[in-house]
């Protein structure tokens, strides 16, 4: 049966890996040409070439091992930490190939931040998780910095809730709390981008809601791409969505057409839950 | 019967039975191994009871005035070997050792004797003790205090008097003048003395690095000239003080009479303490006590090593440690952060980590046997033909010293410090490094702002590890710089204030010294207890700072569930 299935895969993505967005109005932030990723001699991404809006979210869904957190990763080289990979394609920011050969990997992944699936904060105060990224940069200012730190938590909904604990350690957060510093600190240093790697898979049903909540409200200022497990958050906060399988785009477009109205049969199957 | 045993074993009962017991034996091996050194080293600084008694063997028959140090029992055959006479159906006879001083008159100061030969034994109130600088310790009654040679207290009889006790108030006047004078000649030969010979020797070096430099600058000679002319003269002047103080502290003398009834006198300046052991009280016993106690802490030995404190021991064990942990940490880590964070790994690295691991099972003593052929002689070799060219064919760092001795402990404990600080890297989620590296961090900033402070808690482990390897090190410190007896400190007030060519004293290497090669084996016995007890507090009380650290920084890092 799983023969039957990865014959059609393999013979749909011929087109469907050449999604290219129709909406006349959505300006593109990034897009991706014919993006492929090796593991070893193991070809993890079969060549995806998708466009992503600037401003909008973006959500990637789409069975475990379909590759969708690798190509998540792929758009700040964060791929980089493994060894045996390697890349082949190009991801265009700017005009410019972040795979080229001047570019700077550390200010990529400024202008393009990420969180992860568990919360990872430093061990150190509320106030110098976010501060981090700032200091990195070199900001001496307290002033300035007091003043991203505020903004950036207050932008993570989470100012209320630490503002009178702001040197203690950040450790002592719940984990939807952290998840949020976390979120704070990454767009402390105002990336353009920001990639969630299923940042709501290990909280509980309320510190989900307040997550989404904020990506909604995030969207004003960043381009969101999300990666995640969950459908109905898919549906929930994505304005395109992107279905991906074993290693292949399958089909991109509008959240609700997507999700009502799947052009392929995959896509169908997937998210009525009879497969995956 | 069968099924219950059965039962028993399944419950897992006797297994639990072993771990503790296993935990038990441990536990009293330890206890029993300090409880022990430190019982018979402590002991010895507790004042004794002097006994008076009449010895007698063969007609002959003598007084004896001592402290019994031991009591055993030996075998009737074996004293019937040694050609004493023991009458037949006794097994066992007591003997004791008894440490009855005096050795400027027998040459001995301890005696084994048979407690049947012993006779009319008590224990005397005016019994009287002096600890002596040199020839140990005098014990006899008191007679007369002299000045010059003309008696101004004076005592006879066994009976304490009003003499005595004016003579007693005279004598502790007379020594508290002598011990002030002897502070003063202490002060002038080693401070101003010691100072003015190391800028003598200082002069000396520059005028023969001048010479072989063939640089003939007059004026900077004739300056050189200048200031050793003013040396001397200071010199010359110090000197004829110290006569005139020499002159002053030995003018009192005191008379004991001793066992055999002969007057020995002795200058009250040779006294370091007076006192009369049976007619003390509890309290002054144990003032007396913490005196010694703190005399053995804090002073230097005398006679031999058999005698006053081992502090320059003590200090050198210290400085030794610290210098070692100053080197061996940044290396140990820089070294395990290369291993772990930036080499490929590989085949290479691989076979690195096994020489590592490898390296912390070679016995010390290769190590001291390299230190001495590649950091004395080749090393320190060359340091004193590049800096030290002048001060030769003495060597400078040329020969054994502190730098070496910490710089070959070093070498040997860096094993350690990589192994466990490779651990602590490995333990970092990776998921805290990303999220840096997120961030807009290079490597090198994740590394410095993250990694290395959160595995601070895993270097200190290292290092707490290597103290405690190190610090009880003695066979390669006996080839790279730990000698007898060094009572100059490495830490003084002479420009540059650490010495770190000069050879140091070492608590374990003192045992061994004490222990073995001491011409006074009983003396020694106890201070090799003391000694060694006192090393192991030492090394406690290092690491116990370290684990102090290593908390404090543990609560502050509080490691993430990984």
């Amino acid at each position: 049966m799983s023969h039957v299935k990865k014959a059609t895969v393999d013979l749909s993505s011929i087109i469907k890996n050449q999604q290219s967005l129709k909406f006349a109005d959505e300006q593109i932030m990034l897009n991706t040409r014919d993006l492929k990723v090796f593991y070893g001699d193991k070809e993890a991404l079969h060549g995806v070439t998708m466009d992503i809006p600037k401003n909008r979210v973006t959500a990637f869904i789409g069975p475990s091992g379909c590759g969708k957190s690798t190509l998540l990763r792929c758009f700040n080289r964060m791929n980089d930490l493994v060894d045996s990979c390697s890349i082949g394609g190009e991801i265009i920011l700017d005009d410019k190939n972040i795979y080229g050969k001047d570019v700077e990997v550390a200010e990529l992944r400024r202008r393009v931040g990420m969180v992860f699936q568990k919360p990872n904060p430093f061990p150190k105060s509320i106030y110098e998780n976010v501060a981090y990224g700032l200091r990195i940069q070199g900001v001496k200012k307290k002033r300035l910095i007091d003043e991203t730190v505020e903004w950036a938590l207050k932008s993570a909904a989470l100012w209320d809730e630490v503002k009178d604990r702001l040197h203690e350690s950040a450790l002592g957060l719940s984990g939807g709390q952290q998840q949020r510093l976390v979120i704070a600190r990454t767009i402390a240093v105002k990336p353009e981008v920001l990639l969630l790697d299923e940042p709501a898979s290990a909280l509980d049903p309320i510190s989900t809601l307040k997550i989404e909540e904020l990506i909604h409200e995030l969207k004003k200022d960043f381009t969101i791409i999300i990666v995640t497990h969950n459908m109905q958050q898919a549906a929930r906060v994505s304005d395109y969505t992107a279905f991906m399988y074993m290693g292949d785009l399958i089909e991109f477009g509008v959240t609700d057409t997507l999700f009502t109205n799947p052009e392929h049969k995959q896509t169908e199957d997937y998210i009525t839950g009879r497969f995956g | 019967m069968k099924t219950s045993v059965k039962d028993w074993v399944k419950s897992g009962t006797p297994w639990i039975w072993l771990n503790a017991g296993a935990v038990a034996i441990c536990m009293i091996m330890v206890v029993s191994l300090i409880g022990l050194i430190g019982a018979r080293g402590l002991a010895h600084f507790w004042p004794a009871d002097v006994i008076q008694a009449t010895y007698t063997e063969k007609d002959n028959s003598r007084k004896v005035i001592g402290e019994i140090v031991q009591i055993e029992q030996v075998s009737a055959t074996q004293l019937r070997d040694a050609g004493i006479e023991v009458a037949s159906g006794i097994e066992s006879l007591e003997r004791k050792l008894i440490k009855t001083g005096n050795r400027d008159i027998g040459g001995i100061d301890f005696n084994w004797v048979l407690e049947r030969n012993l006779s009319e034994k008590s224990t005397p109130a005016m019994l009287f003790t002096a600890e002596r600088y040199e020839w140990g310790n005098l014990y006899g009654y008191l007679r007369a205090l002299k000045q010059q040679d003309t008696v101004i207290a004076a005592h006879t009889g066994f009976e304490p008097s009003s003499e005595y006790t004016e003579l007693w108030v005279l004598l502790n006047k007379s020594m508290a003048r002598a011990i002030e004078l002897k502070a003063h000649i202490l002060d002038i030969e080693k401070d101003d003395i010691g100072s003015i010979n190391y800028e003598l020797e200082r002069l000396r070096l520059k005028q023969r690095r001048m010479e072989i430099d063939g640089d003939n600058d007059i004026q900077e000679l004739a300056q050189i000239e200048r200031s050793t002319a003013r040396l001397k003269e200071d010199y010359r002047k110090l000197e004829d003080r110290l006569i005139s103080l020499y002159g002053e502290i030995n003018r009192d003398s005191i008379d004991v009479e001793v066992s055999t009834g002969a007057i020995i006198s002795v200058p009250v300046a040779n006294l370091v303490r007076i006192f009369r052991a049976n007619n003390m009280d509890t309290l002054q016993k144990v003032q007396h006590y913490f005196e010694k106690i703190w005399e053995f802490v804090a002073e230097e030995p005398r006679e031999a090593n058999t005698e006053g404190g081992i502090f320059p021991a003590i200090f050198g064990t210290v400085m030794m440690v610290i210098l070692m942990s100053i080197m061996v940490t940044p290396f140990g880590v820089v070294a395990a952060v290369y291993l772990s964070e930036y080499a490929k790994q590989g085949f290479m690295t691989r076979l690195i980590r096994i020489a590592v691991n490898n390296l912390a099972g070679v016995p010390s003593i290769v190590y001291g046997v390299f230190g001495l052929g590649f950091f004395v002689y080749v090393l320190g070799g060359s340091i004193d033909q590049l800096f030290y060219p002048e001060a030769l064919p003495s060597p400078t760092f040329g020969t054994g010293g502190l730098l070496w001795a910490s710089i070959t402990l070093a070498l040997l404990t860096v094993p350690v410090v990589i192994v466990a600080t490779e651990e602590g890297l490995s333990r970092i989620p990776s998921s805290i490094k990303e999220g840096s590296l997120a961030l807009g961090a290079t490597k090198a900033e994740t590394l410095f702002k993250i990694i290395l402070p959160m595995t601070s808690p895993a270097m200190m482990t290292g290092v707490i590890l290597a103290i405690a390897r190190a610090a009880g090190e003695v066979a390669p410190l006996m080839l790279v710089g730990v000698v007898k007896l060094a009572p100059t400190l490495p830490l003084n007030m002479n420009y540059p204030y650490l010495h770190l060519d000069q050879k140091i004293m070492h608590l374990g290497f003192h045992i061994y010294d004490v222990g073995f090669q001491s011409p006074n084996v009983e003396a020694a016995r106890p201070l090799v207890y003391a000694t060694a007890f006192l090393l192991i507090l030492v090394i406690a009380l290092l690491n116990l700072s370290a684990v102090a650290i290593r908390n404090k920084l543990r609560e502050k890092y509080k490691a993430l569930e990984v």
